[in-house]
């Protein structure tokens, strides 16, 4: 658990490891990134959908001998996601998100990430629904379903495929806990699975970005 | 980007099906969903639908869910035979909601019931047969259902099994049973160092005034069964083939159970009892129970048996089965439903 708690603080603040020297500090317009992924609960087919927006790009070097290439490079974004799933009988999901995503690539190409999220969820049930009134008369209820605040929390790893074979994707597989509430007066947990792509366009809905470039 | 989202949209909608398909047959699996009072309750309906006849499973609990009653056996000894219907009750199994906690009540959970019975006619048609079995707390809800003269005319019958229709009285005789097994067993010697404890807060608790003490007990008697080597254990494990097979909603079984199981409605049900309107009664009854049902002890059957107005009605013990005869002795069971239906369909 203090472990878990660790990993998360050193990935949102991966300064408070080492003392960092500033080198550089500057802003850039950078594209965003659109990704898409098959997005599976537990067994139960998915899409999802989103577009990351670039705030920060920190490089950080190693202070080795004669190696002065960037070792590490942090990325933080803004996402907006569209997730979707549908477990059979059950109720399909459709869920919005605002996020905010931390992303670690290492100068091999693989990355780890983390995101909290928050949204809404607007789930269908999984059948036909009926309404019966007092008199017994029985009528159907189109588009039956519930509204939730939804949380999550995810984590996940890849391959850049920019720093080897520069190529604007991303592979990457990730776990999400999605947490629904007020669900019958209580909460709902569902786990979720992407596997996706991530594709970084020369030039799509460019934003300001600050670069900032460490020795540590 | 709009015709994207549109496409997407319209895929989703297509494979989110609540498109009303009503199955006649002899093998059929519908789902279906009943909306009353701030629940959406998933009811599916398995078996020879052509039939008829339908077998309305009103589950334990509060909080416990219909999957679990959908077993191999069952669907091939009853459900080849009738439709049976398993409904997840408000806050239980795969129903859904918002905050809809105050009505985890049992007039709502009766008023649901009625509902459910009414949409299963309205589906299969107004002269379909019903039959209602009620098993554990799902007694009380069959009990204060067949206790009401505008909806027992609703029923061609009903069963109870191993189900409660008092809990004060319940708790009274798991007590009693707690202690006059134990003895026995203390005298031969059996199982000493787990009914030692057993016999003694019994006896340190004459009456069962609290929730805590009614909750102790119920745990006691849910291990008592286990003591005897003639009742199957049941556990999770019996039900994990399932999970996948009938697409189970984990995760909103287990919110569902945790939060029923802490409801406001446990306190009440503590304080209530339909002993005194059983005569009321007069549709065909069967009585299923296990002889070493601790939990709702085979008194209660005895109970409905000698106040129920009807001449109508049959009592079976199985020797082998504790609290949960439908998997402990399930030939038993399916047997004595399947003659007791086909005698009044």
């Amino acid at each position: 658990m203090l472990k878990s708690g660790l990993l998360i603080i050193v990935l949102i603040f991966p300064g408070i490891l080492s003392a960092q020297s500033l080198e550089k500090q500057g802003t850039e317009r950078r594209s965003a990134n659109v990704k898409l992924a098959y997005n599976s609960s537990v067994i139960y087919p998915g899409i999802r959908t989103g577009i990351e927006f670039p705030t920060e790009i920190v490089n950080l070097d190693k202070a080795r001998k004669g190696d002065r290439h960037p070792s590490l490079k942090i990325e933080r974004f803004i996402t907006l996601n569209a997730g979707w799933y549908h477990h059979p009988d059950f109720h399909d999901n459709i869920y919005p998100t605002l996020g905010y995503l931390i992303r670690r690539t290492r100068s091999n190409g693989f990355m780890i990430e983390f995101s909290p999220e928050a949204g809404l969820s607007r789930t269908y049930l999984g059948g036909t629904t009926y309404r019966v009134n007092d008199s017994g008369l029985v009528t159907i209820e189109k588009h039956a379903g519930y509204t939730y605040l939804l949380f999550s929390i995810g984590g996940g790893l890849g391959y850049d495929l920019k720093v080897n074979y520069s190529k604007p994707y991303t592979l990457y597989l990730k776990g999400n806990l999605l947490i629904m509430l007020p669900y019958n007066s209580t909460i709902y947990l569902r786990p979720a699975l992407e596997a996706g792509l991530i594709f970084t366009p020369g030039s799509f809905l460019k934003r300001s970005c600050k670069i900032k470039s460490k020795i540590r | 980007m709009r015709t994207i989202l549109k496409i997407a949209l319209l895929a989703i909608m297509a494979v989110a099906c609540q498109k009303e398909e009503i199955t006649i047959g002899t093998n059929v699996s519908d789902t279906f969903y009943l909306d009353n009072k701030g629940a959406s309750m998933r009811v599916l309906v398995e078996g020879n639908t052509a039939s008829g006849t339908f077998l309305v499973i009103v589950h334990g609990g509060p909080g416990g869910g219909a999957y679990i009653y959908n077993t191999d056996y069952i669907s091939n000894h009853i459900e080849d035979k009738f439709a049976v219907v398993y409904w997840d009750q408000r806050n239980a199994g795969a129903s859904q909601g918002n905050n809809n906690g105050k009505n985890l009540t049992l007039s709502k959970m009766t008023n649901d019931l009625k509902k459910v019975i009414e949409t299963l006619k309205a589906r299969y048609g107004q002269n379909s047969e019903v039959f209602i079995l009620g098993h554990s707390f799902g007694g009380m809800i069959a009990a204060s259902f067949m206790t009401q003269d505008t909806l027992r005319s609703m029923v061609n019958g009903w069963i109870m099994a191993d189900a409660s229709h008092n809990y004060p009285l319940n708790n009274r005789l798991t007590r009693e049973m707690l202690l006059n097994l134990g003895r026995e067993q203390m005298d031969a010697n059996l199982n000493t160092e787990k009914w030692e404890p057993i016999i003694s807060w019994c006896l340190a608790h004459p009456s069962i005034n609290t929730m805590e003490e009614a909750k102790k007990l119920e745990s006691f008697a849910s291990d008592a069964e286990n003591l005897f080597p003639e009742v199957k254990h049941i556990g999770f494990s019996d039900f994990t083939g399932l999970i996948v097979k009938e697409d189970w909603a984990v995760t909103s079984m287990l919110f569902n159970y945790l939060y029923s199981k802490h409801a406001d409605i446990n306190e009440n049900l503590e304080k209530t009892g339909f002993s005194t309107l059983l005569y009321k009664i007069n549709k065909p009854t069967l009585l299923l129970w296990g002889k070493y049902d601790f939990v709702c002890p085979s008194e209660l059957g005895t109970e409905i048996f000698n106040r129920i107005d009807t001449n109508e009605k049959q009592f079976v013990v199985s020797s082998k089965a504790g609290h949960a005869i439908m998997f402990q002795d399930p030939e038993f069971f399916c047997d004595k439903i399947n003659t007791f239906i086909y005698r009044y369909r």
